[in-house]
């Protein structure tokens, strides 16, 4: 018994890495442009579909390193034509816009692609397991977990050490502030939101790794990113990440005893934060 | 003065009233023709969006293509069938419901097709029931829908769980006596679990676990580490659609088809071409098979005309709309009514001649609860036909309704027809 539930802790920390790609990006945006991207899952979705366009030609590795960048790409168009009209308004406003891309992505991805999944193949020696007694450990969730952290780290060197990086995190704090002190504001968002779809691009093409590529395979995985901002807390990274790693160890803790329960764990734990401690875990008393 | 005035409001009236019918003719011009000429309306209330949109999408293509075929043979009586359809969306339920009652009291169709998700199919057969409208369920697969919650408006193409179990029971056992059962937790896993459950007992087998997983899960890795902890000889996979997809994936990748035969009941072409080549393996069946011996008759026309219509094959869900359209238009031709009571009643017993039915035997409609007694395709899934990149199932045996219908005794079915 101890095995098993080892077995799904562990497990459950390399699918709680994935969550907290997705919910890192998603909390760059809310937290420079109180921005809540619904569409997400959508850009998370079109990541996925880049790269399986693009394998035929540049291979799995080909569309791992261009989906994304591509992806961020449109995600600076969307921001640049359409979310940046809406920023002096109320936050309602942006929702109803990208809910509404959620499913335009939804239908444009229907129309390109097919509604049917399409098959999308890793290479055949990350896709099997490493060792026969820790057969659920493939070489291809090792390595999902070791592109995460790379991204991860990354994103913490850009915001810690890059011009870029610490006006986004000043702006975070006071956005005024930043804009009197002459930085072009429009031009700080437009990137932030640029590096979050990133993230959600990356995250796109690790879950086709494992999922069958469908139009609604962002929305299957949208909902956990929320949750593990709020448990981490809003308006801290850090945050978002533990949040991340500790819905996907909940989950995979109850689906050893209670597995029908294993979806419905991490809406029961967002509640718990709510209720106890409403900033999250690791976010700051008095932020909206 | 007055007699011009007299002339004047004669010819003015006579021209107002010639402007006014020629007015109704543009404005209502039903009056100008006759009744026979209304197209008759089908309802459909399938999903077009969610998890289902492929499958439903799929059904609502051999709908069209019947309803084609049909017109140009005559329609209805005479008339032509116009096909009214709605998104039932995949999940929920309310929509679903909504969507029927507008179909049959807004939209006034005579007839209604749906739904792919079985909760909703059995949601809507609810309404057709109260609101007296024939109602044929293609692709809703749980028990109940021609068993206790069995409706006189209501028929069903698709398989049972019980159906499917006894099919399947002596193939199953035959790999292995030790089954582990993995299914989505609501009424279709429930269903087929339990259908193959009894089954396996009566072949032989033992179910030593059986595992529900919440639909819509996208991490298989705590049901799988169960799953093979537990050392069965055959691991039953009951999932569909995206659900079948990313746990067969995650099974083949955790090398799980290596150490454990990997097996199913219903599987779908959707849900092999989903899959990477690598993931193609296990012993399924099908409902119904594109690529049968050309000496089945029917099947080559069904697949040349889907063909061109789409440019992939036909599925089985193809072929469950097609049949569904297709037993209205004979019912009613043959009952020379489109009125409820009658309708239903020529469906009852009705035989699918074999350019609808396309399969070997003659399928037919059971009176006692209104399913469709077919033939299922038992096989094993391949990577890639050798003549066909669609070809990724191999027929190894087809099995007759007669062998495997569980007894009408076990559905509990009781059709209260108005007096």
């Amino acid at each position: 018994m101890t095995q098993v539930v080892l077995f799904n802790v562990l497990n459950g920390l390399i699918v709680g890495a994935f969550y907290a790609l997705m919910a890192l990006g998603l909390s760059l945006i809310l937290n420079l442009s109180g921005v809540i991207n619904f569409a997400h899952g959508g850009f998370l979705a079109l990541g996925a579909y880049l790269a399986y366009s693009m394998a035929p030609y540049l291979g799995f590795w080909g569309g791992l390193v261009i989906a994304p960048f591509l992806t961020a790409f449109l995600g600076i168009l969307v921001e640049r034509v359409l979310i940046r009209r809406l920023y002096g308004r109320d936050p309602l406003y942006s929702l109803l816009l990208t809910f509404g891309f959620a499913l335009i992505f939804q239908d444009v991805f229907k129309y390109v692609w097919g509604a049917s999944s399409v098959p999308y193949q890793i290479p055949g020696w990350l896709g099997s397991p490493l060792s026969t007694s820790l057969f659920f450990l493939t070489g291809y969730r090792v390595f999902m977990v070791l592109i995460v952290a790379l991204a991860v780290g990354a994103l913490f060197l850009i915001l810690g050490y890059t011009r870029l990086g610490i006006r986004i995190r000043a702006g975070t704090l006071d956005l005024d502030t930043v804009s009197v002190l002459g930085v072009n504001v429009r031009v700080l968002r437009n990137l932030n939101f640029g590096l979050g779809i990133y993230l959600a691009g990356l995250a796109g093409v690790l879950a086709a790794g494992l999922l069958g590529l469908s139009p609604t395979i962002g929305d299957q995985l949208i909902m956990p990113s929320f949750v593990a901002i709020i448990v981490g807390g809003l308006g801290s990274l850090p945050g978002t990440l533990a949040g991340g790693l500790l819905i996907g160890v909940a989950a995979g803790l109850t689906a050893v005893y209670f597995p029908t329960a294993q979806e419905a764990v991490i809406y029961v734990m967002m509640a718990l934060v709510l209720l106890v401690r409403p900033h999250g875990l690791f976010g700051d008393a008095g932020r909206h | 003065m007055a007699g011009l005035q007299g002339n004047g409001i004669q010819r003015r009236t006579v021209l107002k009233a010639g402007v006014a019918v020629g007015a109704l003719q543009i404005a209502a011009p039903y009056i100008v023709k006759a009744q026979g000429e209304q197209s008759l309306k089908i309802g459909v209330d399938n999903p077009l969006t969610g998890i289902y949109t492929a499958l439903g999408t799929n059904e609502n293509t051999g709908m069209q293509l019947a309803a084609e075929q049909a017109n140009a043979k005559g329609g209805i009586l005479g008339r032509k069938i116009e096909l009214v359809i709605e998104d039932s969306t995949s999940d929920k339920a309310d929509v679903a419901v909504q969507k029927a009652r507008k179909l049959i009291q807004s939209d006034k169709v005579d007839f209604l097709i749906g739904n792919v998700n079985s909760s909703m199919a059995i949601a809507i057969s609810q309404v057709a029931g109260e609101l007296k409208t024939p109602h044929i369920v293609p692709g809703g697969h749980a028990d109940v829908i021609t068993g206790t919650s069995c409706q006189w408006t209501s028929f069903r193409v698709c398989n049972t769980g019980a159906m499917q179990g006894n099919a399947m029971a002596k193939p199953l056992v035959g790999i292995g006596k030790k089954i582990y059962i993995i299914a989505q937790d609501y009424a279709f896993g429930h269903s087929l679990a339990d259908g193959l459950t009894k089954g396996a007992q009566a072949a032989g087998g033992t179910i030593i676990g059986t595992d529900f997983f919440p639909l819509g899960t996208t991490d298989y890795s705590a049901t799988l580490i169960k799953a093979r902890g537990a050392n069965p000889d055959v691991l039953v996979d009951l999932a569909a659609g995206d659900d079948g997809i990313n746990s067969l994936k995650q099974a083949v990748q955790f090398g799980i088809d290596k150490q454990v035969h990997l097996a199913g009941m219903q599987q779908e072409l959707e849900v092999l071409e989903g899959l990477p080549p690598e993931a193609r393996v296990g012993t399924w069946l099908f409902e119904w098979y594109w690529n049968q011996p050309s000496s089945v008759p029917g099947v080559a026309d069904f697949v040349a005309a889907i063909r061109k219509k789409t440019n992939k094959v036909p599925t089985a869900r193809t072929w469950f709309g097609y049949a569904a359209l297709w037993s209205f238009v004979l019912a009613a031709n043959n009952a020379k009514s489109i009125e409820g009571v009658k309708v239903c009643h020529a469906l009852e017993g009705l035989k699918l001649p074999p350019e609808v039915a396309c399969q070997p035997g003659e399928p037919f409609y059971r009176a006692e609860d209104h399913q469709l007694v077919p033939a299922v395709f038992v096989g094993h899934a391949q990577a890639k036909g050798a003549s066909d990149p669609e070809d990724l199932f191999v027929v190894d045996q087809v099995e007759q309704g007669s062998t495997f219908m569980p007894p009408t005794s076990q559905t509990n079915c009781k059709l209260n027809y108005p007096t």
